[in-house]
């Protein structure tokens, strides 16, 4: 399989640049998936699919295009190839188009053949949980998947990249009821190499998130407004985190509007953060979508951002050093307990999802607080309803008073439960 | 397309044929940072078996990769009964054959669309000196589907969508990146937009205006408001607040919305419906016929003069609920099964005049461009406020920071005291439910109490 990807990616590159293409980048993949689905507390739905994608960017006189497409027979390629000439030709001239040069790597990580015992005794596994521990968890929808990707790379630079990655997915989305009463929903799920190695609400938080949700369905407001603490779980973090990668990305660097574009060395969060990539965890190959290897590093240390990330072109468009980097992240754990987080705040809220609209790029925000706890006085108290908090990303950075030692692990993303403090709730 | 079969053998089978074309524009500052064009096509099979699904899909479109997909997908829905004995579920068998196809302009070039990008730029440049920052989005996508289902639906269906976005950027009196965003959006390709130069700017006047207001905004109050709803967001209130805890599948899974039939959930100036194709005689701007099931599609009305009345339904939500299929089951690619998804979804105007309805507020806000929005089986909702200015004795004053508003939709619709004669439509962006869908929202302005978030 690999030689034949390899075979239709050289073949591809061949005709670009036998069109005429002064450089060219093509991708080649084929995926395939089994998904096992649950669906109203029952077992509903099993879902195999195939996908091809060939995918070719075309770069003539500084001009450039891309297409994709799922047709991977000689006559489509061909055509278009043409389709792809013209309109790069069409697309204004910007020196900062161009492909990578040299990258070499072949990576290869998870189960490449799916177990279907595997994933229906974790369905299993989940439901039995359900009706034992949860009753009143309404598990709307679950999937259980292996998917396996071969994909290979290749630039007119000679660089040459390929995977094949397999792995499994486990997620769960439901709610929970009591007669007429209904708790907001709730989710969690992750992406592993293995699923045998724990009981199926052990996985990603799955279990806690579904004994939670049932606390969720009686919930209070909080009266009047106050400035307070927060506690920021897990499946909360991507929110602020996302907002700092959006910063240091291409599109904010491009168009001058990160606030971090001249802070690479300098303090932009409190010491307590550090913030590693995680390029190679489970279902991902460590090399970029403008096919640059992407080796690990610290975004931030100690508080101090290390780096920008600007792709090839968004590094030669600014002037910023070029920094690869793919998806997947962690954030290091402290050295306080989640209960001594907790127990060091007044007044405050624990808060597992954030429901709102993404921040501008000053970083000013407010959203409702989702699936997310009253703390009183050390304690942790009532589910809460319609309570909103309102702030600012970049304060938030520095605000933070602590992070915890327990830390889940999503596959993709692992992160601990953070403590921020001046929080406006209203 | 050609003639496609569904499986047999089985108590219900579809097949479907879906073919996906999109094409991506980005300008930023001037410099073209997307130029992209996708096409992906494939077969794929769905049946229904012994009270189990089997589904299988393949990027072949010829009848080698039908005969494929058909049989992995009985397959599949054999290896489902290991979980044991399902109850028989009888699903509705209404059938449907029709072609639905589309007759837009002839698509706009590539080089024209790139030439109104550079003109609009240089326009940007020499009337808005003091942005910071000037980014133009072009999206269209067109989908084609043959659908067949083995109780004798046949049927060909077409959705194409367009949508324009103007971003500028500036920065505020403390020097902070301020943005806001216009969008265009309908049916059709970039042609049917029918964009120009002097169509665009005295749209792009009046944002650059805006951004100036939001570049002294001031922070709203937090808390219970009186607002004003502009026409644009009203749909995304309607799709958020109470399309979503309206979906069959929802109520299935606990939403709040399972026990309120027949119940008042809003005031009685409240009507809401999921508009299948058409309204007032005019076609919608995702107009669908015929489902992915191959259910005719029918309108739904929601909540009529306050009362809560339906549900939106697939096949076997219907037959779970004891109601009628509408024909809401729509798929995002030839990889995905069909779920419940809203297409239209709509307030219906009244009476009230927009500035009749500003004028008699002392104190309150005007909030007027959304970002995005989410749902709650609890009909709790939020979304993102953009643009908004405070209403003070009846008069709009400072602009707004951005913002997010909340509530519970069975709640404050209740508040609901007025709303216009206006009937505003968009469909840009996606709603996302395991598969991104391509969605319209309409509404005309509300005057309500909401919760707004601030200091």
């Amino acid at each position: 399989m690999r030689s034949e990807l390899f075979a239709q990616a050289q073949q591809a590159l061949d005709e670009m640049l036998g069109a005429g293409f002064a450089h060219a980048q093509v991708s080649v993949s084929v995926s395939e998936q089994e998904e096992l689905n649950v669906m109203h507390n029952e077992p509903s739905l099993l879902r195999s699919t195939e996908d091809h994608e060939l995918s070719l960017t075309g770069i003539i006189d500084s001009r450039r295009a891309t297409m994709a497409l799922t047709d991977l027979n000689t006559s489509a390629l061909k055509s278009a190839v043409a389709e792809l000439f013209e309109r790069a030709g069409n697309a204004p001239r910007d020196d900062a188009n161009v492909v990578s040069t040299g990258e070499k790597g072949h990576y290869e990580q998870g189960p490449l053949e799916g177990d279907m015992d595997l994933l229906a005794l974790k369905v299993e596994e989940l439901l039995e949980f359900r009706a034992q521990q949860t009753p009143l968890m309404q598990i709307e929808e679950c999937a259980a998947t292996h998917r396996v990707v071969r994909e290979c790379v290749l630039t007119s630079g000679g660089t040459e990249l390929s995977c094949v990655i397999g792995c499994y997915d486990l997620s769960v989305f439901g709610a929970a009821t009591d007669g007429e009463k209904t708790s907001s929903f709730n989710y969690t799920g992750g992406v592993a190499n293995d699923l045998s190695g724990a009981h199926a609400s052990e996985l990603f938080g799955i279990g806690n998130m579904m004994v939670e949700t049932e606390k969720q369905i009686e919930t209070q407001t909080i009266p009047g407004n106050f400035v307070g603490d927060i506690i920021l779980a897990p499946t909360a973090i991507m929110d602020m985190l996302g907002w700092l990668l959006n910063q240091v990305l291409d599109h904010s660097l491009i168009s001058d509007l990160s606030i971090y574009r001249d802070c690479v060395g300098t303090e932009i969060a409190n010491e307590r953060l550090t913030v590693q990539s995680r390029f190679d965890g489970p279902g991902h190959a460590p090399y970029s979508a403008d096919a640059c290897t992407t080796p690990a590093l610290t975004l931030v240390q100690n508080g101090r951002l290390n780096y920008l990330l600007p792709s090839l072109y968004g590094s030669l468009k600014t002037g910023i050093k070029h920094t690869p980097s793919s998806s997947g992240w962690l954030i290091e754990p402290g050295e306080t307990t989640r209960a001594e987080l907790i127990a060091g705040m007044n007044r405050g809220a624990l808060v597992n999802r954030l429901s709102m609209g993404a921040p501008g790029p000053n970083g000013d925000f407010s959203g409702v607080i989702k699936n997310s706890f009253l703390i009183e006085d050390g304690l942790q108290g009532h589910a809460l309803s319609e309570t909103m908090i309102a702030g600012n990303m970049a304060s938030m950075l520095n605000d933070i008073v602590g992070v915890s030692e327990e830390h889940l692990d999503l596959g993709g993303q692992d992160f601990p439960w953070i403590r921020i403090a001046n929080l406006n709730f209203s | 397309m050609g003639t496609i079969h569904a499986p047999s053998g089985v108590d219900y089978s579809e097949a479907r044929q879906h073919e996906l074309r999109k094409t991506r524009i980005v300008m930023v500052d001037g410099d073209l940072t997307a130029n992209s064009e996708t096409t992906e096509g494939g077969s794929s099979a769905r049946v229904f078996n012994k009270g189990y699904w089997g589904f299988a899909s393949t990027p072949a479109m010829d009848e080698s990769g039908a005969r494929k997909v058909a049989k992995k997908a009985v397959e599949n829905a054999n290896i489902m009964c290991r979980f044991g004995d399902q109850p028989k579920l009888v699903m509705p068998s209404e059938s449907h054959v029709g072609e639905y196809g589309f007759n837009g302009r002839p698509p706009l070039g590539q080089k024209e669309t790139i030439e109104l990008l550079e003109n609009l730029q240089a326009l940007c440049k020499v009337k808005y000196p003091r942005l910071k920052s000037t980014s133009f989005m072009l999206m269209q996508e067109g989908h084609e589907k043959r659908i067949a289902t083995s109780n004798g639906s046949d049927g060909l269906s077409t959705t194409h969508r367009a949508a324009f976005y103007i971003f500028f950027s500036a920065e505020d009196k403390n020097g902070r990146p301020v943005r806001l965003a216009e969008t265009f959006s309908g049916r059709g390709s970039l042609a049917d937009l029918q964009l120009s130069v002097d169509l665009l700017e005295p749209k792009m006047d009046e944002l650059h205006r805006h951004l100036q207001a939001k570049c002294n905004a001031v922070a709203p109050r937090g808390g219970e408001q009186t607002v004003i709803i502009s026409p644009a967001l009203a749909g995304m209130l309607a799709h958020e607040a109470m399309g979503h805890p309206c979906e069959a599948d929802s109520v299935l899974g606990g939403a709040a919305t399972a026990n309120l039939v027949g119940k008042p959930v809003a005031s009685e100036l409240v009507t809401m419906v999921d508009l299948a194709h058409s309204y007032n005689g005019e076609e919608l701007m995702v107009p669908v016929y015929i489902d992915d099931e191959g259910t005719e599609a029918k309108d739904v009305t929601l909540i009529e003069d306050g009362i809560l009345k339906s549900f939106m339904t697939n096949r076997e939500s219907a037959a779970k609920l004891g109601i009628a299929a509408s024909g809401n089951a729509r798929a995002y690619t030839f990889n995905d099964e069909p779920l419940i998804r809203m297409r239209n979804t709509a307030i219906l105007p009244g009476t009230s005049k927009l500035e009749d309805m500003i004028a008699g507020i002392e104190d309150g806000y005007y909030l007027m461009h959304t970002g995005n929005g989410q749902a709650d089986s609890t009909t709790e909702f939020m979304f993102g406020i953009q643009l908004g200015y405070e209403i003070k004795n009846g008069k709009l004053g400072n602009a707004i920071t951005d913002t997010t508003v909340s509530g519970t939709a069975i709640n404050m619709l209740k508040t609901v005291d007025a709303v216009s004669d206006d009937m505003y439509w968009e469909c840009n962006g996606y709603c996302g439910k395991k598969q991104p869908m391509v969605v319209s929202l309409g509404g005309p302005a509300l005057r309500a109490q909401i919760h707004l978030g601030g200091e």
